[in-house]
C-alpha cells in the first residue's frame, strides 16, 4: 500500500496541482433507494477499474489510478467504505445497515488528459470526487424549507387521514382531537404529541405497503439529535394561534428545526454539488402496488422541486448551486431479467417526466437509466408450460439456495400507474453474490460505468 | 400480452441466457429478414453494395471463360502430344509443368473464393451491426459477437482483445451495448493500427512523388502503394482479400468515398495543400507530392470505412487532420 501510495503521490507532485478539479457528486434518493450500496460500488469500481468498459477514461487507457484521500470537511464522519465493502464481500455476504447519519468520502482519480494541448501543460491530471451519504429520510425535509408551519400541518394532516395511513395514525389523531391547539404551551403535552407522531412515522416506515413520504426525517433518523427539544413538535390542525399557546410552541420549534437542522444540512452538503444522481427504487414501489407507487411519485416530486436548476429554482437562489448534469436511475435492475430493462427505463421516464422537463429547461443535461450497483442475479431462460420465460437466478435474502424467479413482466411503453394497477409483482431481495469482488476487478454491476460516464466523463477528458 | 403471474421455478431446469462466443452457424444474409421492430426513418441504406450486374453480361463472361478454358485445354493437349512425339523426356516435363499450372490455378481460385467469402461476411456484419445499434433488444448481438469472434479466431494479435471482450460482456447488456463494446474493445485497437498504416502510406506516396525523377515512375509507385495500402487495411480488419476481392473492394470503396464523406473535390485537396503552406506552392513537385499523399490518405480512410465490421460512429470516425498536418510539414523537411 505505502509503495503504491507514494508512487501515486510522486506522480501528483511532479504533475503539480494546477490541473486539479473537484467534483461534488450528490447521491440523492429516498430511503432504501440504494444510496449506500451505490456509493460503495462506485468507489470500489473506480479503485479497481476492472469493470468499466463504458467509462471512456478507462476504456481508452488514460486512467492511471484512484486512491482514497482525506476528505475536505473535517467535521463530517468518513463514509465507512471499508466496512460496507467487507459486509458485501464477506463469506456470508450481507447488505449494509440502513444509514443513520451523514458521512463523506473523497476519491482522487489520476488520469492522462485526452487533448494534446492539456497534455503539454500537464501530463497527469487529477479529479477529486467527493461523495456524501446520508439517510434517505432526510431528503424529504427539503420541501419543508418553503412551507410555513400551518401549510405543512395542513398537508400532513390530510395525508394522515387518507388510506393506507389512516389506520397507522389512529392514536396520534385521537390525541389531536382531544387537545386544544389554543391551550397553554405545556411541555408535557408537546412531548406526548411528538412521541405519538413519531410512532406513526415509524409505523409508516414499517408498513407493508411501501410508503415514501415520512416527514420530518429526523424524527425517524435523528442522527446526532436524539431526544433534542428540536424534535418535539407535530402538525396541528386549525389556523395560527397567539402567544403562549401550544400552537405557538410547536410553530417555534418547527421554525427552529427548519433553520438549524434542514437549512444547515442542505447548505453544507447540497449547495456545492456539481453533479446529481437521483436513485429511485421503482421496483420496490411496483411491488407495493398503486398506493406505493403513488406515494413514491409524490415524494419524488416533493424532493425534486427544490432542485430546479438555474434561475427560478429556489434552492439555487438560496444556496447558489450549480448542478449541470442530473441522472435519474432506477436502481436494483438486477431484480428483473435483462430483457426487461428497457421497460423499466420506460416506467422511470414516465415517473420523472415532469422533473426532467423542468431541469432540462433550466439548461442542465438529464439522463435516465436502469442500473444495479451490485449485480446479484443472472438472467436465465427456462421452460414453463410450453413457454420460454426469461427469469433471474440468485440467492434470496434469508435463504441458502439459489432460486429461479419469474417476477412478472413489465409492459413496454406504459405509464407507471397503469402498470401498477391490477398487477401483482414479486421482486425479491437477493443476497450479494457469494464471489463478489473476488476477481479483483471491482464489484459486478449493471450500467454503473455508463452512469459514471454521464456523471463524470467530461471531467475526465 | 398475456399476464403470467409471478412464480418461482426449478433452478435445475434453467439455462443461462446465451452470451459470447456461441457456436451457432453464421448469420443468414441480413437483407432477407423482415424486421418490423425497425422504424422506417431509422433505416440507413447499406453503403454502396455491389452494383447490380445484367444477366446478359454474366452469360457473356461465363461463355467467354468457358471458351478460353476449352481452347487452353486443346492447346495443352496438342502441345503435350507434340512433345511426346519429339521425345519421351520432353513429354514428361511438359506434362508435369501443365499439371503444376493446373493445380496452382485451382488453388488460387479456391483462395480467391475463400477470401471473397470473408469479405462478404464482413459486409453482412456491417449490415447486422447497423441494425443492432438501434435496438434495445437482446439475443441477436450474441450471434453477431459469435460471428465476429470466428472471423478473428486465427489472429494472435487480437487474442487479448477478444478475451477482454468476453470478460466485459455480461448477460445484462442489450444488443446495442454489445455492439458498442465490440467496437470499443476490439475495433478501436485495429483502427489505431489502420490509421498508422494510412499515415505511413500517404507519407510514402508524398515522398515518392516529390523525389521521383520521372513523372511516369511516380504514377506507377503511387498506384502500387495505394493498392498495397487497401490490401493491408482489409487484411487488418480480417478481410484478407485476394485479387478479385481487392478489385471488388476498390469498386465498393469508390461508392463509399462519397457516402462516408471522406473525400472532397480535387479542388479542395489542392486548397488543403496550398492554403496550408506557402512552401508547397513554391515547389510544384513537392506540392504534387502533398496532393498525392492526401489522395492516398483519403483512399486509406475509405478502405477503413469499407472494411470495418461495425460502421464508424461520428465519435470514432477517423479524421484526415493528423495526416494533413504531417503531410503539410513535409515540404519544410524536404526543402
Ligand atoms: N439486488 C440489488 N439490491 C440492491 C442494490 N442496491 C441496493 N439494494 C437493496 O436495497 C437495500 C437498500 O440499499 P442501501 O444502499 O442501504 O439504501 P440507502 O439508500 O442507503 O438507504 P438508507 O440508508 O436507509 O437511506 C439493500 O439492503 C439491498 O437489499 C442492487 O444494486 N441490487
Ligand atoms: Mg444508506
Amino acid at each position: 500500500m505505502s509503495f503504491l501510495d507514494s508512487l501515486f503521490d510522486q506522480a501528483g507532485e511532479t504533475a503539480g496541482r494546477f490541473l486539479e478539479a473537484d467534483v461534488r457528486l450528490g447521491v440523492t434518493g429516498l430511503r432504501r433507494a440504494g444510496k449506500t450500496v451505490f456509493t460503495t460500488a462506485v468507489v470500489d469500481n473506480l479503485l479497481r477499474a476492472g469493470r468499466l468498459p463504458f467509462l471512456d477514461v478507462v476504456a481508452s487507457g488514460r486512467f492511471q489510478a484512484a486512491r482514497l484521500r482525506p476528505q475536505p470537511d473535517a467535521d463530517v464522519p468518513r463514509f465507512a467504505f471499508e466496512e460496507h465493502l467487507a459486509t458485501i464481500t464477506a463469506a456470508q455476504p450481507d447488505w449494509p445497515e440502513p444509514t443513520t447519519g451523514i458521512s463523506q468520502l473523497r476519491l482522487a482519480i489520476r488520469y492522462r488528459p485526452n487533448s494534446a494541448l492539456r497534455r503539454t501543460l500537464q501530463s497527469v491530471a487529477t479529479v477529486n470526487l467527493d461523495i456524501v451519504d446520508y439517510p434517505g429520510e432526510w431528503l424529504l425535509d427539503l420541501p419543508m424549507l418553503r412551507q410555513s408551519f400551518a401549510e405543512w400541518s395542513a398537508l400532513s394532516l390530510e395525508l394522515a387521514a387518507r388510506s393506507p395511513r389512516d389506520a397507522l395514525s389512529v392514536d396520534w389523531r385521537g390525541w389531536l382531537s382531544a387537545i386544544d391547539p389554543a391551550g397553554p404551551d405545556e411541555e408535557e403535552e408537546a412531548r406526548r404529541g411528538a412521541a405519538l407522531y413519531t410512532e406513526y412515522l415509524h409505523a409508516c416506515r414499517r408498513a407493508e405497503s411501501f410508503l415514501s413520504i415520512i416527514q420530518p426525517g429526523r424524527f425517524v433518523e435523528p442522527g446526532d439529535l436524539k431526544d433534542a427539544p428540536l424534535l418535539t413538535f407535530c402538525p396541528l390542525p386549525g389556523e395560527r394561534r397567539g402567544r403562549g399557546t401550544l400552537w405557538a410552541l410547536m410553530e417555534s420549534r418547527y421554525e427552529a428545526y427548519k433553520s438549524s437542522v434542514v437549512r444547515r444540512f442542505f447548505a453544507e452538503h447540497f449547495a456545492r454539488l456539481n453533479r446529481q444522481v437521483v436513485l429511485i427504487d421503482v421496483l420496490g414501489a411496483l411491488n407495493a402496488g398503486v398506493s406505493g407507487l403513488g406515494d413514491m411519485k409524490r415524494a419524488l416530486e416533493m424532493s425534486l422541486e427544490p432542485f430546479r436548476h438555474g434561475s427560478s429554482g429556489w434552492l439555487d437562489w438560496l444556496f447558489g448551486s450549480k448542478i449541470d448534469r442530473v441522472l435519474f436511475a432506477a436502481t436494483k435492475a438486477d431484480h428483473i431479467a435483462s430483457s426487461q430493462h428497457p421497460n423499466l427505463k420506460g416506467i422511470l421516464d414516465s415517473l420523472v417526466a415532469e422533473a426532467r422537463r423542468t431541469i432540462r429547461f433550466e439548461g442542465a443535461q438529464v439522463e435516465t437509466m436502469a442500473l444495479a450497483s451490485l449485480k446479484c442475479t443472472e438472467t436465465v431462460v427456462t421452460e414453463h408450460e410450453g413457454r420460454t420465460l426469461r427469469c433471474i437466478q440468485g440467492v434470496p435474502v434469508g435463504r441458502d439456495r439459489p432460486t429461479v424467479l419469474y417476477p412478472g413482466e413489465i409492459p413496454d411503453g406504459a405509464d407507471a400507474m397503469t402498470v401498477a394497477r391490477n398487477r401483482s409483482y414479486r421482486f425479491m431481495p437477493f443476497r450479494p453474490p457469494a464471489d463478489a469482488g473476488r476477481d479483483g476487478r471491482g464489484l459486478p454491476h449493471v450500467r454503473l460505468d455508463q452512469a459514471l460516464q454521464f456523471l463524470l466523463g467530461d471531467y475526465l477528458e | 400480452m398475456e399476464w403470467i403471474p409471478p412464480m418461482e421455478l426449478d433452478p435445475a431446469r434453467a439455462v443461462p441466457a446465451p452470451r459470447v462466443p456461441e457456436p451457432a452457424p453464421p448469420p443468414p444474409p441480413f437483407e432477407a429478414e423482415p424486421d418490423a421492430a425497425m422504424p422506417e426513418a431509422e433505416f440507413i441504406p447499406p453503403v454502396a453494395g455491389p452494383a447490380p450486374r445484367s444477366p446478359l453480361l454474366r452469360w457473356l463472361v461465363g461463355a467467354v471463360a468457358l471458351l478460353i478454358l476449352v481452347a487452353v485445354g486443346f492447346d495443352t493437349a496438342d502441345l503435350m502430344n507434340r512433345a511426346f512425339a519429339t521425345s519421351m523426356a520432353l513429354g514428361v516435363v511438359v506434362a508435369l509443368v501443365a499439371g503444376v499450372a493446373g493445380i496452382t490455378t485451382i488453388a488460387l481460385l479456391l483462395r480467391e473464393l475463400r477470401s471473397l467469402k470473408r469479405l462478404r461476411r464482413i459486409e453482412e456484419l456491417r449490415g447486422e451491426s447497423r441494425k443492432l445499434s438501434h435496438t434495445m433488444e437482446l439475443g441477436r448481438a450474441d450471434r453477431f459477437a459469435g460471428a465476429l469472434t470466428r472471423l478473428y479466431t486465427d489472429r494472435p494479435d487480437l487474442e487479448l482483445d477478444l478475451a477482454r471482450l468476453k470478460d466485459v460482456v455480461t448477460d445484462a447488456h442489450d444488443d446495442a451495448e454489445v455492439v458498442r463494446l465490440i467496437d470499443r474493445e476490439v475495433l478501436t485497437g485495429l483502427d489505431r493500427r489502420a490509421y498508422q498504416t494510412v499515415l505511413r502510406a500517404s507519407r510514402d506516396t508524398a515522398l515518392a512523388t516529390a523525389l521521383s525523377p520521372a513523372a511516369l515512375l511516380d504514377i506507377a509507385v503511387v498506384l502500387w502503394r495505394n493498392l498495397r495500402l487497401v490490401r493491408e487495411i482489409a487484411t487488418l480488419y480480417g478481410a484478407r482479400p485476394g485479387y478479385v476481392g481487392s478489385l471488388r473492394l476498390l469498386r465498393r470503396m469508390l461508392g463509399n468515398i462519397a457516402v462516408a464523406g471522406v473525400t472532397e473535390s480535387a479542388h479542395h485537396v489542392a486548397v488543403d495543400a496550398l492554403g496550408g503552406s506557402l512552401a508547397a506552392a513554391i515547389s510544384t513537385r513537392v506540392g504534387q507530392g502533398v496532393i498525392n499523399g492526401l489522395l492516398t490518405a483519403r483512399i486509406g480512410l475509405a478502405a477503413m470505412h469499407t472494411c470495418r465490421p461495425v460502421p464508424f460512429t461520428p465519435d470514432t470516425r477517423p479524421s484526415l487532420g493528423r495526416i494533413r498536418a504531417e503531410l503539410l510539414s513535409l515540404p519544410k523537411q524536404v526543402l
